[in-house]
């Protein structure tokens, strides 16, 4: 690569990167109204305006940023940081609506699954890091939830890969050749395509437990351990987890939108679109918003206003039994698919 | 670059008339004594990395011992340096300068010194005379300098029952592992007449003898590599070693694990796509063995590592499994021998192996800096350290995360090369080792809250920071893993790639000494 | 240049540096718009315990071996069955080499 690519590159690279994470932050905190607003409506509440997380980031930027005497005060401040930027970094590798990711060729999901655990990560060590006996309780919590969900979790992914393996895809990590081949094109029978509703189903499960939502919500539970692992963090420390938070739904959201909905409206014949025009690209960053929309509503919204919360026991329990074995069954049938419609004659 | 062929046998020589020139040096001034085994070990090091550019660079180099004219029926020993030999060494050069350096400080105030740098010396002459020598029987004889010296090194803290148990387990372990090794070179001798491994390679045959020489090899030497269910030796001896000889003891290991490849790539290369029992492959047949040790391995690794509460034994079970990682990858390698992603999983699990023994080596300096800070390894009574221990904080954080794969360290290159090509052998074996790489984040977030973090402990107030060596060893080993986490392309392409080429390249290893003549 | 090609994905750490760099300066800039200080040498520092006293220091620090109780706990059967399997016998450690030795012999050689 020459000089003047390799400059095009890094500052195609800088402006992305200040892009999504302006929308991240953005739309994640949109996003977190209006899911606040639903729940209210459903739980037969009038709820916030729409616009209050943004006036919750406001006001949090005005309190005191308190250290409390038993923190780390470097580790304390330094995490909420690192969390929210880790989290942001995930959007470069994302492709949103009709734009291909920033740097389609610089990561793949392997990486986006490593790059997830960093802001619960961010979040486990900055609780242990205050130094009070509710934080450190409700910090070994997430931790323990985070091993749960991962189970499930890696096998959606790897199943993911090996069927697009299957089929003579190469990159198959890569998220421009996930959304490039949409699965539910592979499958060879109804066999596949229910495997795929299972692991489909099994990641909406693994989205609140991912994003600390109840049920799954133990680290945090207010009503036992006061916050849990937030519970030292005032200011804009706990803005930090705020905005992360908002950005990790957008995060999780568009990933399973990439994942098994990898459409976009623009490509319909019917509308008669010329690819890359400024309509297209409209229609369909729209299209996407409505789909992360859809997720968040069924994986966050209605899961957690219809579910008490689990003790951490059954958390593990929950992702490490019935769902991985779950996940397994639909592991199994998307290896079985081809073979046995072979068998039959189908193919 | 060309160096002469005599390099080799001075980097086995070094460290070993280092050795006897210890304790001499140590009559004169204690001082003295260390700056000297500093500067051989730094010394060879420095031959190493030589020898490693003319390898990589021009092939491999063979030196021999003894009668140079074949026609002659005397003794002589090959040794044949390829690209797989010359990366273990390089990984045993580097630990065990970093070692000695840092047990300057670490060591200061035991008694006995003299007798520790001459078994360290040895140790290293072991280490590197088993991964640089070309004859079965010889490295038979550097498996036992490395066993015996490593036996009294772990029983080194004689005042301590646990270190002299722990010393007694490691040397029953090893007399058994030796005496197998030592029964299948008979074997393989009384049919072939030879010990060379290139010539061993080139007339073998399979035959029913030969078939339990290699499961006696490779059960006996992956039992020294420490794989489950054979690794309980493991975390007794590093828990119960000084931290300066835990690091040691992880290259002595992967020189066993060495040998477990030698031993099938290059010695059986020949004969492993030889169908075998049940109308399968020897390749398979022997890479799936691997493969499902390794597996459980991993999983039996991070498991126990979940719930010790001493650091040192922690750590050695993440060591366990860190190498279920590199047999899964190689293992893997074995099993798809001549597939691209096969290829890919030799290179990941090739890669591991230096990324391990850096992260797991980091890991053991830190557990041996609280120690001495301290006086204390048990997790349940340590707490707050960060306060007054900031460099070894950070230095932990960077161990910690590179052991658990954590971009943008160089553990997860090697772990990513690994998850991305065992899934198309199977996707459980990827599955596995993806999970279990998160409980072995959550296994040191423990070690990190327990030891470093928390409110100030009272009796830990007055601690200080450890003294400079042993900052300055642990930074060099830190500064290699971010290098290395940075740039894994230029190391992959420049190291690991060639041996991986070396492994599966057995018929040039063959042809050096038996079409060259030598 | 820089990238890691596995046949099935990439990874290239220089560009993830280069972004987290550039975020951490874009929020590192917006979160210094927050307030800074507060004040030291009060209640306001001390541990939130629901009004309860604070104990000693050493009480406060929950000790490694109580962490992940959780995930012990609901894989109790395991754990139970790994602790028994780790005698710290030396025999037993032969016996489990005499054990793989059978099974590589038994699957490699007859």
């Amino acid at each position: 690569m020459d000089i003047l690519g390799l400059s095009e590159t890094v500052l195609r690279l800088i402006i992305g990167t200040i892009v999504v994470a302006l929308f991240g932050i953005i739309f994640g905190l949109l996003y977190k109204g209006v899911d606040r607003k639903i729940a209210a409506h459903m739980q037969g509440r009038i709820g916030p305006p729409i616009r209050q997380p943004f006036r919750d980031i406001r006001k949090l930027f005005t309190k005191e940023n308190v250290v409390p005497e038993n923190a780390i005060p470097w580790i304390f401040n330094l995490v909420p940081l690192l969390g929210l930027v880790a989290t942001i970094s995930i959007l470069i590798y994302l492709p949103i609506g009709g734009f291909s990711p920033i740097m389609s060729w610089g990561g793949d999901l392997i990486l986006i699954l490593y790059l997830l655990m960093f802001p619960s990560l961010a979040m486990i060590i900055g609780g242990f890091s205050s130094g009070s006996p509710y934080a450190i309780v409700g910090a070994q919590r997430e931790m323990a939830t985070m091993i749960a969900y991962e189970f499930p979790l890696a096998i959606i992914i790897i199943s993911l890969a090996w069927k697009l393996t299957q089929v003579g895809s190469v990159n198959v990590f890569a998220l421009s050749t996930i959304a490039g081949t949409p699965i539910w094109s592979n499958v060879t029978g109804p066999l596949g395509f229910i495997g795929f509703a299972i692991l489909l189903l099994a990641l909406v499960i693994v989205t609140p437990a991912e994003l600390s939502k109840i049920p799954f919500d133990s680290p945090e539970a207010e009503t036992e351990i006061a916050g849990g692992l937030l519970v030292e963090y005032s200011g804009r420390n706990l803005a930090m987890f705020y905005l992360t938070d908002g950005v990790k739904t957008v995060v999780m959201a568009s990933i399973i939108v990439v994942l098994f909905f990898p459409y976009n409206l623009s490509a319909l014949p019917l509308l008669g679109l010329e690819g890359g025009s400024y309509v297209a690209y409209a229609i369909d960053i729209l299209f996407y918003l409505l789909k992360v929309f859809l997720v968040i509503l069924f994986s966050v919204t209605l899961i957690r206003v219809a579910i008490a919360r689990l003790k951490i026991d059954q958390i593990v329990y929950t992702y490490w039994v019935p769902l991985t074995l779950f996940s397994l069954v639909g592991l199994i049938f998307i290896m079985w698919d081809g073979w046995i419609m072979n068998l039959l004659g189908l193919v | 670059m060309n160096v002469p062929d005599y390099t080799i046998a001075l980097v086995v020589a070094i460290p070993l008339l280092g050795a006897f020139l210890t304790p001499l040096v140590g009559r004169i001034n204690d001082k003295l004594r260390n700056i000297f085994v500093i500067l051989v070990l730094t010394l060879n090091a420095f031959l190493v990395f030589l020898l490693a550019s003319d390898v990589l660079t021009t092939g491999i180099k063979t030196y021999v011992f003894g009668a140079q004219d074949i026609s002659y029926p005397i003794v002589r020993i090959l040794f044949e340096v390829d690209a797989m030999s010359i990366f273990m060494a390089i990984i045993s050069s580097i630990l065990v300068t970093v070692a000695v350096i840092y047990s300057w400080s670490f060591m200061k105030e035991n008694t006995g010194l003299d007798k520790y740098y001459t078994l360290i010396l040895l140790l290293t002459a072991g280490m590197l005379g088993m991964v640089l020598t070309g004859d079965m029987f010889n490295f038979f004889v550097f498996l036992e300098i490395t066993s015996i010296a490593s036996c009294a090194l772990i029983a080194f803290w004689t005042h301590k029952g646990e270190s002299v148990e722990a010393g007694f387990k490691y040397i029953v372990i090893s007399a058994m592992g030796a005496l197998f090794v030592l029964f299948a070179i008979a074997l393989l001798y009384g049919q072939y007449n030879a010990l060379n491994i290139a010539l061993l390679s080139s007339v073998i045959q399979y035959t029913f003898l030969d078939k339990i020489a290699l499961v006696l090899l490779i059960v006996a030497l992956a039992m020294k590599a420490g794989i489950v269910p054979m690794h309980m030796w493991l975390p007794d001896s590093y828990g119960s070693a000084p931290s300066s000889i835990s690091i040691i003891l992880v290259s002595a290991t992967l020189a066993s694990l060495y040998g477990v490849f030698r031993v099938i790539f290059t010695l059986y290369g020949n004969v492993l796509s030889k169908i075998a029992n049940f109308g399968i492959p020897v390749n398979v047949l022997i890479g799936w063995l691997i493969v499902a040790l390794a597996v459980i391995s991993i999983l039996i690794g991070v498991f126990m590592a979940l719930i010790q509460s001493d650091f040192k034994r922690l750590i050695a079970y993440g060591a366990v499994a860190e190498l279920g990682y590199m047999f899964l990858g190689i293992g893997t390698g074995i099993v798809a021998l001549g597939t691209a992603y096969g290829k890919t999983a030799l290179d990941g699990g090739i890669f591991h192996v230096i990324n391990d023994a850096l992260d797991v080596g980091l890991l053991f300096l830190v557990a041996g800096a609280i120690y001495y800070a301290t006086k204390e390894t048990s997790l349940d009574k340590l707490g707050g350290l960060a306060r007054n221990m900031k460099y070894t904080t950070v230095f932990f954080i960077i161990g910690f995360l590179a052991v658990a794969g954590m971009p943008p360290l160089n553990g997860f290159a090697s772990k990513l090369l690994i998850y991305e090509s065992t899934f198309q052998l199977n996707p459980i074996l990827a599955i596995v080792a993806i999970l279990c790489s998160i409980l072995l984040l959550a296994v040191f977030v423990k070690v990190f809250y327990s030891a470093f973090m928390g409110p100030q402990l009272p009796k830990f107030k007055d601690v200080k920071e450890v003294p400079k060596s042993m900052l300055f060893s642990m930074g060099i080993i830190a500064c290699i893993i971010v290098i290395f986490g940075l740039f894994p392309e230029f190391i992959i392409n420049n190291l690991v790639e060639p041996a991986a080429n070396a492994l599966i390249g057995y018929s040039e290893y063959i042809s050096q000494v038996v079409v060259g003549g030598i | 240049m820089f990238t890691v090609e596995t046949g099935s994905g990439f990874w290239n750490p220089i560009i993830w540096v280069i972004a987290i760099v550039v975020t951490f300066l874009l929020i590192y800039i917006l979160r210094s718009l927050g307030k800074k200080g507060y004040k030291k040498d009060t209640e306001q520092v001390k541990s939130f315990l629901s009004g309860n006293p604070e104990y000693p220091k050493e009480k406060m620090h929950i000790k490694a071996s109580n962490l992940y109780w959780g995930f012990t706990t609901s894989l109790k059967g395991l754990y139970t069955l790994l602790r028994k399997m780790h005698t710290g016998n030396t025999s037993d450690y032969v016996l489990w080499f005499v054990i793989i030795l059978a099974i590589f012999l038994l699957v490699e050689v007859i």
